[in-house]
């Protein structure tokens, strides 16, 4: 970077403002199901924005992008078992 | 050189603040703060999963209940706590540049969004506590729906107090970093203690990315 990014800066910021005003605009609208998986995936897409852009993830080194991975991994293993169990435990 | 051999030949020492060892003592710093933000997801991890399975046992008080939480004003704290980022964001920039004042002021920033956020949250705790929703021997709820929705409060106080309390010190780790950046200390690379506490600012944002449709948005149509 040989300049200071504030246009990118400002644009990201910008998309994150968007991404919210899209979420409560479309939770009004009767989906269904989709309303929840719009929610999430919207949440999904901001915070992959902060990570790519404002944690800068990318450009981190081979042990970041593993220990930042990890969090995940172990997060995903943890809410499927745990909900899995749940669901397929028949009341 | 290894470790050892420069320890056996104190001549070398002085190497100790080269700008290699400065990048590897930069790279060591930022991995582990990148591990402690991993430990820090399954904290959250854990309080997403007990609110998932409450959601899941009592949808229809999970639903009600939801449309007792104020959405304006967690709209708004979400755009505040984005835009806090995006000034830290800037601030590490300008930190690289070596811009001094810049930084402090964007720093300076940053930390009256995190204390606007935080005053928002409390006019929200208010009008909640003077609702009957805060769980517990007063908590006042619709009869058939009351015991879900008592737990979606349980879960909603439990983790926004838990976000809070990260932002608290965040706002004064960034307030710190401010003060000390101002008195003119990390003269040599100011960038590297801005982007270690960006990390960590950047971090409670992404749990409040995600705590927002699941406190607000779970039934507004």
């Amino acid at each position: 970077v040989k300049h200071i990014a504030t246009g990118l800066v400002f644009r990201v910021w910008c998309g994150l403002l968007a991404l919210l005003a899209l979420t409560v605009g479309t939770s009004f609208i009767p989906l269904g199901g989709i309303n929840l998986a719009l929610n999430l995936g919207i949440a999904g897409a901001k915070a992959a924005i902060v990570l790519i852009y404002f944690m800068h993830l990318g450009r981190g080194q081979r042990s970041t992008k593993l220990a930042a991975a990890a969090g995940v991994v172990w997060l995903l293993v943890l809410m499927v078992l745990s909900l899995s169990d749940f669901l397929w435990r028949g009341n | 050189m290894t470790a050892a051999a420069r320890i056996a030949h104190p001549a070398h020492r002085a190497e100790h603040e080269t700008p290699l060892s400065r990048q590897h003592e930069r790279q060591a710093s930022s991995f582990g703060m990148w591990i402690f933000l991993s430990t820090e997801t399954l904290f959250f991890g854990v309080l997403f999963v007990a609110y998932s399975m409450g959601r899941l046992r009592f949808p229809e008080a999970f639903a009600a209940a939801n449309l007792h939480t104020n959405l304006l004003l967690g709209t708004l704290n979400t755009a505040v706590l984005l835009s806090s980022s995006a000034c830290m964001a800037m601030a590490v920039q300008t930190a690289k540049f070596r811009r001094r004042r810049a930084t402090v002021a964007l720093l300076g920033v940053t930390v009256a969004l995190g204390l606007a956020f935080l005053a928002i949250k409390g006019l929200e705790y208010r009008s909640e506590y003077l609702e009957h929703l805060l769980p517990g021997n007063d908590f006042q709820f619709d009869a058939a729906l009351r015991q879900g929705a008592e737990l979606f409060f349980w879960m909603y106080f439990v983790m926004t107090g838990a976000h809070a309390a990260h932002l608290l010190i965040g706002i004064a780790l960034v307030g710190m970093l401010a003060l000390r950046l101002r008195s003119g200390g990390f003269a040599r690379h100011p960038a590297h203690g801005v982007e270690l506490t960006g990390l960590y600012w950047h971090f409670v944002d992404l749990v409040w990315i995600f705590l927002y449709p699941c406190i607000y948005l779970v039934a507004r149509s």
